[in-house]
């Protein structure tokens, strides 16, 4: 492996991060290449967090643009501060200046409110800049996006066209809630983050929650294994794994029984159907599934999973 | 950490000519790749593969994972992308090897690498490449939309007591579909949204007394839909569904055009704007002769362009709503396909048949007509109509 893939995983790895070599390699050529990484997979599988522990491990600041309906170029980029130049106005009432030399003062950087885009390319430093959930925004504004990450500059009328001191590094998401445009894919390096594997949600995790118990660890990241499989309204994502380890710390629980699970079930789904689903249909099943892997003994892999999870769907 | 950093410390042992020869190969290599994965429909330009070698030399080419991941990341940008170019990959670039021995490091030593060049060398080579096989295999590939299994109810399902329920909903899709508003906006004296920006300006005038607010509003998106309804036999099943999309998205916006067609065309605007949607199916059906009869798609296509083709410009959407069952001639509909291509902003194909399992467009019509259809959709039940709202963008 490439020292500086193996070094960012490593860096990565130091923030909490288990970054796998995909994960590590798209890191590293969206800094190498200075081209912006286009991060997408369902939610809750880790997008955003690539963009905060990148931060941190270049040691840079974090400016997050979180999209939505409308969003658009006055709050993503600039706008004027209208009480100040309100107040301005009438501070200086009394001055001899012209109405055009006014005009000019108020329309000035002074009152210039930076919105994260013009923030993000007027650091001195270059920071992570995290367009978050960019298939929320409207197609003008991604439009109006892709002009900004083309040129990193910006034009205000007022002022004229300020260019990026420092080039952010450029992380996007998106939960393919609408196709991104394909100019916009061209810009980006792509990366795909899917749910976890066995081994690798395991070691998220204890890394994440060190004092969990190591069995209770395995049985909890093979039950996410398995509980995946199933066709939910939401799929729970590592973040629920994480809550789910925690709520079971807090409950004194060494290993996973009937009562345990069923008591915990709404930190696992947010969609009521979901959890009744799983309560009625799947439970003894995937507790079955659980208790299969520990009968045939560790190590526990991907692998062995997948065959105990298929035995399980075949049984339906 | 220093982006600049990352290329010290490559120039190191074996010759410069070697290297030369080597690195040479490799992109060559890569262009043969990019050529591939353009073939297979991925917008792959000489942006992207100038890219690839850039990535190239910023991680350990020794390394097949490596470089599988490397040229992934530039060179897919979606996740169907990235199906194709896994399965080109390993074609190209030797069978896959197993998982354990996959970490197999350079043994040669590093490279010295004098990008530059080397990427020069490979845009001319691209352009040579681009201008021979203009005619060939550079033809526009169909933007194709990823389908959802089947796990919906499909049109031909529905029991008549749903049918009411279905048409409130689809009169709500329409309406959303046609009335998505720009987030452009523009000055306005009635408009919604307060322009400070303006009004601040126009105070100074008046001693920084705000007397006046200015306003703003959004533009709403002027682009025009055409919709041209297959009403064949083979599209019994849907066309009566379709029907009322049509009829509720043309009542939630002005700029609709319909057109059904069998064997023939008929403009049908008309006859839905009648208030009440039983008088304005009756009214389509006493104007269509044909009504699910055989199907000339071509003809149909032909005569639209030569009778309505005043109704495209730059910011029409087309939309065919068909099966592509076509017992007319092929030249004709090809002909006619690549004319509305050129001649309308986007041409949008909604198939029902597209999400059955299994289902490829080998029908000779639907096959002649694909490489000019900008989207290519399901359109079997409400789910997918709902969808329709992403493509309606004019934009290609």
């Amino acid at each position: 492996m490439h020292s500086e893939i193996k070094r960012i995983q490593e860096l990565l790895a130091g923030q909490g991060y288990v970054a796998d070599r995909a994960i590590a390699t798209s890191v590293y050529l969206s800094i190498a290449l200075r081209k912006p990484l286009l991060i997408e997979g369902a939610a809750g599988v880790g997008k955003t967090e690539v963009a905060k522990v990148m931060a941190r491990s270049l040691g840079t600041d974090l400016i997050r643009l979180q999209c939505y309906e409308g969003l658009d170029a006055t709050t993503a980029l600039y706008e004027w501060n209208y009480q100040r130049q309100l107040l301005h106005i009438r501070l200086s009432e009394n001055s001899d200046r012209t109405i055009e030399e006014r005009e000019a003062e108020i329309f000035s950087e002074p009152f210039l409110l930076k919105r994260p885009l013009l923030d993000a390319i007027t650091r001195d430093v270059a920071p992570v800049l995290l367009v978050d959930e960019i298939d929320r925004a409207d197609i003008e504004f991604e439009a109006f996006l892709l002009e900004v990450l083309s040129d990193f500059q910006v034009t205000i009328p007022e002022i004229g066209t300020i260019r990026a001191s420092a080039t952010p590094y450029v992380v996007l998401t998106s939960n393919r809630t609408r196709e991104l445009g394909d100019a916009l894919r061209r810009r980006c390096l792509y990366l795909w983050i899917d749910y976890p594997s066995f081994e690798k949600e395991l070691e998220i995790v204890r890394r994440k929650v060190p004092d969990v118990d190591t069995r209770l660890a395995e049985q909890i990241a093979a039950f996410m294994q398995l509980v995946r499989r199933v066709k939910l309204e939401k799929t729970p994502g590592v973040a629920e794994t994480l809550d789910w380890t925690a709520a079971l710390l807090a409950l004194h629980r060494e290993h996973l029984d009937r009562d345990t699970v069923e008591e915990t079930l709404g930190v696992l789904f947010k969609h009521q159907d979901d959890a009744a689903l799983i309560r009625t249909q799947w439970l003894d099943r995937l507790l079955d599934g659980v208790a299969t892997l520990e009968r045939d003994g560790r190590p526990w892999t991907q692998e062995r999973i997948a065959q105990v999870a298929q035995r399980l769907e075949a049984r339906r | 950490m220093d982006p600049g950093a990352y290329r010290a410390g490559r120039a190191a042992a074996g010759g410069p000519a070697v290297a030369h020869a080597r690195w040479a190969n490799l992109a060559a290599n890569v262009v043969g790749f990019c050529r591939l994965l353009r073939a297979r429909g991925l917008a792959v330009g000489p942006q992207e593969a100038a890219d690839a070698l850039r990535a190239l030399v910023s991680v350990d080419v020794g390394d097949r994972r490596e470089v599988y991941l490397a040229l992934r990341a530039v060179l897919a940008s979606g996740q169907d992308a990235q199906q194709i170019f896994d399965e080109a990959f390993w074609q190209y670039w030797g069978p896959r090897p197993e998982p354990d021995l996959l970490p197999a490091p350079a043994q040669e030593g590093t490279l010295v690498l004098d990008a530059r060049q080397a990427l020069d060398r490979v845009l001319l080579e691209w352009q040579d490449a681009t201008e021979a096989e203009d005619d060939g295999e550079g033809e526009r590939l169909p933007a194709y939309s990823p389908v959802e299994a089947l796990t919906r109810k499909d049109f031909s399902t529905f029991t008549p007591d749903e049918l009411n329920e279905m048409a409130r909903i689809v009169a709500a899709i329409a309406r959303r579909v046609a009335t998505r508003l720009s987030r452009r906006t523009r000055r306005s004296a009635r408009g919604h949204l307060v322009d400070l920006r303006r009004t601040m300006r126009h105070s100074l005038r008046r001693g920084g007394e705000i007397l006046e607010i200015l306003r703003r509003e959004r533009k709403v998106q002027k682009s025009r839909i055409v919709l041209l309804c297959d009403v064949s036999g083979s599209m019994d099943l849907y066309s009566r569904f379709l029907i009322q999309f049509v009829y509720a998205l043309q009542h939630a916006t002005g700029r609709v055009e319909t057109f059904v067609f069998s064997t023939s065309l008929s403009r049908i605007t008309g006859q839905l704007a009648h208030e009440d949607l039983r008088a304005a199916l009756d009214a389509v059906a006493r104007q269509v002769p044909d009504w699910s009869g055989g199907t000339k798609i071509g003809r149909s296509l032909r005569d639209f362009l030569d009778h309505y083709g005043a109704l495209l410009d730059r910011r029409t959407v087309v939309i065919i709503i068909s099966d592509g069952w076509d017992t007319g001639d092929v030249d004709v509909l090809e002909a006619a396909m690549d004319e509305l291509h050129r001649r309308a902003a986007k041409v949008i194909w909604l198939n029902p048949l597209l999400a059955s399992p299994g289902y490829e467009p080998i029908c000779q019509g639907m096959r002649v007509a694909l490489p000019y259809v900008d989207v290519f959709a399901p359109a079997h039940n409400l789910e997918s109509l709902r969808r329709l709202e992403r493509y309606l963008g004019t934009r290609r």
